[in-house]
């Protein structure tokens, strides 16, 4: 008898947990927090990114955005992880366009198909590839740099990863200009800003986020910035294109993305809340604050210009023959 | 003279700042899960200071939150040691060198003055760590940004040596493990070509190993499985406890170690890529080599336990230099920090001592404080957690498995590095078997990978040419260490040989 009556207690207990989650299958999207899966560590200038997309969404979005690490394998680990999630909308990648995506399928095959497993939801930043030099340097500009370089054996240039968006990008103006650029790896966009901060290399290549401080100490001197257009972020510095040089990349995208099977609603949903925030003034300061310009598109027109940043990167690392040996 | 006024002006501004009731708790807070993270192993400040990250917005006060976070991160110093010690099993990696001599001293019932010296250390080289922190910040950050690739090439190699020192009796076991360490950090992408290393397909490792998941397999379940084998005792080490405190003895023996750590990690703390980690391995090379009774190492030495626990407590403070003077993060759990600030609208920088004055003192002096809150929550606990070795091992190891997973997931948010783990446990109780020493093999793994990048950075920047090494000042001297030091032991190596024949012609 007692027994039974434990069960009994257990069944009432138990449908009262299903009761909830009964409810929230009629409610409309979203049902829960969002899941924001950033595929690099945290600290990052993506991270930071989403982080601060995260903190301003209480103000646009029903359910909170939850920011959540899963760095590993170049950003691969991560984005594969929302790939293969549920497609119900509340899982979603912040990063779409980086150097895994653009840069990386061109050399190495990825175990998803970066356009067809995923769908574009909204571009929110673009990190450009700027030029830097240091302050103290004998050359103050592109031109004096390369009157400088071409006396020289070599020209080196610090860059984050061998092969990404950085490195192609900066051996793609040594080609442009005649300049012997080496360019040297480093472990991540900080270390490559330290050497160069510490003189360790003639010249670097980096996202603006990540020079802004170095740039306002003086310390560092953007040259160029390898965009269509100049990089909001950085508006007085020019494009390697004003200078005469053809050197236009979409440098590192940082769009959302979504699995593929996500129904259209939750998309539709997702892409206005996000141009909410990036239309707030407070959140376009902030972003500006750490050298983050804010660029928004919506679905359709994200997906096309991921589209065309994926095959400018492909001619330019066949022009320039750019092997992993 | 003008310019010592200001420092301690600010500092007396930033102790106005740390000392409200708000920051107080804060920092007390900090200290709190510091010593918590540090003490269960795996499970390490970067990723607690992560989890943390969204908690920091909702505290407001950019000041409040990094408060918080840099208790975190020196706290898990003075927690880390503690698992060592009692369990033989890094609580934290800047703690796995701990494990040598802190676990013997504990089996001789002398787990008490173990604690209370890595304790006291820790106190003495943190605040040692932050006086430099506050008086010679940019300047010795500016002196850090000359380490450049060439630096790293010479400093790695003269520690790699010092590897060969840290192996136990047999000189080819120690090779061997150094071997196998250079081999495991090879792994993943080539760092200047881009190759594909020995990754099996496995895109997660494609990046290496990490360092926790090496160091939890081969310390942590490698030590669960070696005892399991043993007969089920119920309590390991507390049978016999001579004293709880450490004697005039053992201090007598650990100040200069304390003092020796202290500097050293407070110079590897600056470098850009340097930290916690890489302090305390040099510090116990060094304590070896300089000790009069090298062969007691392995088998309890105290300062074995105080240089490396001083070392990881001063590079904790030390790392602070770089981020706050010079914007630049030099390691993980900095980076967090770094980015925690970003968000909060602080830029730092060279320019934060000037901008925002508030943020820089009142950090700079809440360290101060949470330094002595830690020896103050710690000395007392000396006792409950010798109590806690009469837990019985049956309940214990479970737990310690439990938390080991924990940690290491916790690094990478994947199940994939539990794996790996494991099959480091059955290789760390293999070498166990064995009477291999995992030490020198740590000590490769860290080193292998820094080595092989700089030398080839060096030889990308120098178009090839060796001379680079020992054109600029800082690698020359370096590398005239390096050559004395060989020359020495050759000398050394015939002098004995003499002696031997001479000897034996008697």
């Amino acid at each position: 008898m007692e027994k039974l009556k434990k069960m009994f207690c257990m069944l009432v207990l138990c449908s009262l947990l299903i009761i909830p989650t009964l409810a929230g299958a009629q409610e409309k999207f979203p049902t829960k927090p969002i899941e924001l899966v950033v595929p690099f560590a945290a600290g990052g200038s993506t991270d930071v990114l989403a982080r601060l997309v995260a903190k301003f969404a209480p103000k646009y979005f029903d359910k909170p955005l939850v920011v959540i690490n899963k760095p590993g394998g170049g950003g691969v680990t991560g984005t594969e992880g929302v790939v293969r999630s549920t497609p119900d909308g509340h899982t979603l990648y912040v990063g779409y366009g980086s150097g895994h995506d653009l840069v990386m399928p061109h050399f190495q095959k990825l175990p998803y198909k970066t356009f067809e497993d995923l769908v574009p939801v909204c571009l929110l930043s673009v990190h450009s590839v700027v030029m830097i030099i240091r302050g103290d340097a004998p050359y103050k500009t592109m031109k004096e740099l390369i009157e400088w370089g071409k006396k020289r054996e070599q020209v080196t240039a610090s860059v984050s990863t061998k092969a990404g968006s950085v490195d192609i990008t900066l051996q793609a103006v040594g080609k442009a200009t005649g300049l012997k650029i080496v360019t040297v790896p480093f472990r991540g966009g900080a270390e490559a800003v330290t050497a160069i901060v510490g003189g360790q290399t003639d010249s670097g290549g980096n996202h603006p986020s990540e020079v802004i401080s170095h740039i306002k100490a003086k310390r560092l001197i953007p040259i160029a910035v390898a965009l269509e257009q100049r990089d909001p972020a950085i508006p007085d510095v020019p494009t390697f294109k004003e200078l005469g040089y053809n050197v236009v990349t979409v440098g590192s995208v940082k769009g959302v993305a979504a699995p593929k099977a996500t129904p259209p609603d939750a998309i539709r949903y997702l892409a206005e809340r996000f141009k909410k925030i990036c239309d707030d003034q407070e959140f376009i300061q902030a972003m500006k604050d750490i050298g983050q310009p804010v660029m928004y598109k919506s679905p359709s027109d994200f997906g096309k210009y991921l589209q065309e940043g994926y095959e400018q990167y492909g001619k330019l690392i066949k022009e320039f023959n750019i092997k992993l040996e | 003279m003008n310019e010592i006024f200001g420092m301690f002006q600010g500092l007396i501004n930033g102790f106005g700042i740390a000392l409200t009731l708000n920051n107080l708790t804060f920092a007390l807070i900090g200290a709190l899960l510091g010593t918590v993270v540090g003490i269960l192993p795996g499970l390490g400040p970067a990723a607690t200071i992560s989890l943390l990250l969204p908690l920091s917005f909702k505290i407001g006060d950019p000041i409040t939150s990094i408060i918080m976070m840099a208790g975190i991160f020196y706290g898990a110093m003075y927690g880390g040691s503690t698992t060592s010690i009692l369990v033989n099993i890094p609580g934290e990696a800047a703690s796995v060198v701990t494990c040598i001599d802190g676990y013997q001293m504990a089996l001789k019932g002398r787990a008490g003055p173990a604690l209370g010296i890595a304790a006291i250390g820790s106190f003495i080289a943190g605040t040692l760590g932050v006086i430099g922190l506050t008086f010679v910040a940019p300047p010795l950050a500016e002196f850090a940004l000359k380490f450049g690739p060439p630096e790293y090439f010479s400093l790695t190699i003269l520690g790699l040596l010092m590897a060969t020192l840290l192996g136990g009796s047999s000189i080819l076991k120690g090779l061997v493990m150094i071997v196998l360490g250079l081999l495991l950090g090879s792994v993943g992408l080539d760092p200047i070509s881009g190759a594909i290393r020995f990754t099996w397909g496995f895109f997660l490792l494609q990046e290496g190993v990490d360092f926790v998941t090496l160091a939890m397999g081969l310390f942590g379940v490698g030590e669960i499985l070696y005892n399991l084998e043993k007969e089920m005792k119920t309590e390991l080490v507390t049978r016999k406890i001579s004293h709880l405190w450490p004697t005039l003895k053992d201090w007598a023996e650990s100040k200069w170690a304390i003092v020796r750590g202290s500097f050293i990690g407070f110079f590897v703390g600056i470098l850009p890529g340097g930290g916690a980690v890489i302090s305390s391995l040099i510090s116990y090379a060094v304590e070896k080599k300089v000790s009069k009774h090298p062969e007691e190492f392995g088998k309890g030495a105290i300062q074995g336990v105080a240089g490396p626990e001083s070392a990881n407590n001063s590079a904790a403070s030390a790392s602070f230099i770089p981020l706050l003077t010079l914007g630049i993060p030099g390691n993980a759990a900095i980076a967090m920090i770094f980015a925690a600030l970003l968000i909060q609208g602080v830029q730092p920088g060279p320019f934060l001592i000037a901008e925002r004055a508030d943020v820089f003192w009142g950090v700079v002096a809440s360290m101060y404080i949470g330094n002595a809150m830690l020896l103050i929550l710690n000395l007392p606990m000396v006792g409950m957690w010798v109590q806690l070795l009469s837990v019985p091992y049956a309940i214990l190891a479970p737990i310690i498995v439990l938390f080991c997973c924990i940690g290491v997931y916790s690094v990478r948010n994947t199940v994939f590095d539990v794996w790996i783990m494991g099959i480091f446990g059955v290789f760390g109780y293999l070498l166990r078997k064995l009477d291999f020493e995992p030490g020198p093999m740590i000590l490769a793994f860290v080193l292998g990978p820094i080595l092989e990048r700089s030398l080839r950075q060096a030889l990308l920047i120098s178009a090839g040419s060796p001379l680079i090494f020992f054109k600029r000042p800082i690698s020359g001297t370096l590398m005239g260490f390096l050559i004395l030091f060989i020359l020495f032991q050759i000398i050394m190596v015939i002098r004995k040989r003499k002696a031997g024949k001479k000897s034996e012609s008697y």
